[in-house]
């Protein structure tokens, strides 16, 4: 007797389909940091090989201005209430601050070696920025525009999450596979977690008293218990996350996965993975976009931004199952490259009978 | 074998940076117009794919170092 409902290619897509693509929208090159400026309906996106911040419609879908920054603009914040926008360019050792009306440029703000993570606290007035080669935390005051404090952090500095409910800021650094614990108002070290190697993002939920802090090596998200100082779980992802938000609602968080070209949902109370997004290539930065809930992706294989729906209720029957590539079991199809090192093409020939490895890279 | 893709920027420049900041010697092709990556439908970065002595794919993605030790003890 045949299943009333046969498990086809059809079924399963509907059962694991639970978003909607809403747009991929291309930008400048290597696209990383991402911010929604909610009045405007715009985004502005970090574009670290281009030295400009793109500035998206969101109603129209299309890139409306090219700010020109400093070197390598990697992350990006907007301060409602000033109406500012941030960047930190990690390669002129700066934070530019933009105008979100006009976007033109205000001004520039020296900061420490290599800024790679902007974190923008509105209750508390500051913005924080992580110096990877500086190895330091700058604080800076979101309306004087001072800095009030360069406290050290560790190699490879980056993304910080803050918690104002404890006056907690926690620097993550990539390099060191650590985290600095500070005080907001004292910037006193308050603690340090030892986390897995490429630790490069953090999303903070205060009224749980956790962070999850993303691994890109390791393929995990580390649960961290703020009160208590260490990581109480570590939670599967997909290949090489990279980037995090966490929902509005705070019921999941979303984690980019730049090996794999999604964005995998995780409950934040079962720590569960809930589904995986499809969105461009190599993503990585994300944010929600408060408006209407939907997700900003910053792709930097692709060069786009994608904005996709997250449909899901809550966590859902089916597990998530990440379909093998159909290419495992079949012959690596001929190809001819140019080797960097000689000049000459290389192809399948050369490696006859040999096993090997391609790794396919990206130098960002 | 390293094979560089999705630099947007001309790669040659940015993968001789790229091998000095982490002193890479190894082979390294380029596939800038995706000939191979897209033919193979690469997503993202790691990607690594496991080719045995026959010439056939074992392995596709295996960005974790468990994963891809696992994929090379199974040769």
């Amino acid at each position: 007797m045949e299943d009333a409902f046969p498990v086809g290619a059809a079924c399963r897509i509907d059962a694991r389909t639970p978003w909607r693509q809403v747009a991929e929208i291309p930008v400048g090159f290597d696209p990383e940091g991402i911010a929604v400026d909610v009045a405007r309906r715009r985004a502005f996106v970090a574009c670290s090989r281009s030295d400009f911040v793109s500035v998206v419609d969101l109603e129209s879908h299309e890139v409306i201005a090219e700010i020109t920054t400093g070197a390598e603009p990697i992350d990006v914040g907007l301060d409602e209430q000033t109406g500012r926008v941030f960047s930190a360019d990690a390669h002129s050792d700066q934070v530019t601050i933009i105008d979100a009306a006009t976007l033109e440029v205000e001004t520039a703000i020296p900061v420490g070696g290599y800024p790679s993570g902007l974190t923008h606290v509105p209750e508390s007035r500051r913005l924080y920025v992580g110096n990877s080669l500086g190895s330091t935390m700058s604080v800076i005051d979101l309306d004087s525009l001072e800095t009030l404090a360069t406290v050290d952090a560790e190699p490879g500095a980056g993304a910080i999450g803050v918690d104002p409910t404890r006056n907690l800021a926690v620097c993550v650094n990539f390099v060191a596979a650590s985290a600095n614990l500070f005080d907001t108002n004292t910037f006193e070290a308050v603690g340090r977690l030892e986390l897995g190697i490429g630790t490069c993002a953090i999303g903070v939920v205060p009224e749980r008293g956790e962070a999850f802090i993303v691994n890109s090596i390791a393929g995990t998200v580390s649960r961290i218990d703020l009160d208590a100082q260490k990581v109480v779980e570590e939670i599967r992802t997909g290949q090489a996350p990279v980037g995090l938000t966490v929902a509005p609602a705070h019921d999941r968080i979303y984690v980019t996965n730049r090996g794999a070209g999604s964005v995998t949902v995780i409950g934040v109370a079962d720590g569960a993975e809930w589904t995986r997004i499809p969105v461009g290539y190599g993503p990585g930065g994300v944010t929600v976009d408060p408006y209407d809930g939907s997700i900003l992706v910053a792709n930097a294989g692709s060069q786009t931004v994608s904005i996709v729906e997250d449909l899901l209720a809550g966590r859902p029957p089916v597990p998530v199952v990440e379909e093998p590539s159909p290419w495992i079991g079949k012959r690596l199809p001929n190809f001819s490259l140019e080797d960097y090192r000689t000049g000459e093409r290389r192809t399948n020939a050369d490696f006859a009978e040999k096993k090997y490895i391609l790794n396919f890279f990206a130098s960002w | 074998m390293l094979v560089d893709i999705w630099e947007g920027t001309a790669p040659r420049p940015e993968v001789e940076r790229f091998c000095e900041m982490w002193g890479i010697k190894g082979p390294i092709l380029l596939d800038p117009d995706l000939a191979l990556a897209g033919e193979l439908g690469v997503r993202g970065v790691p990607t690594n794919v496991v080719v045995d002595a026959d010439g056939t794919v074992r392995e596709f993605g295996a960005a974790r170092l468990d994963e891809l030790e696992r994929a090379i003890e199974s040769l």
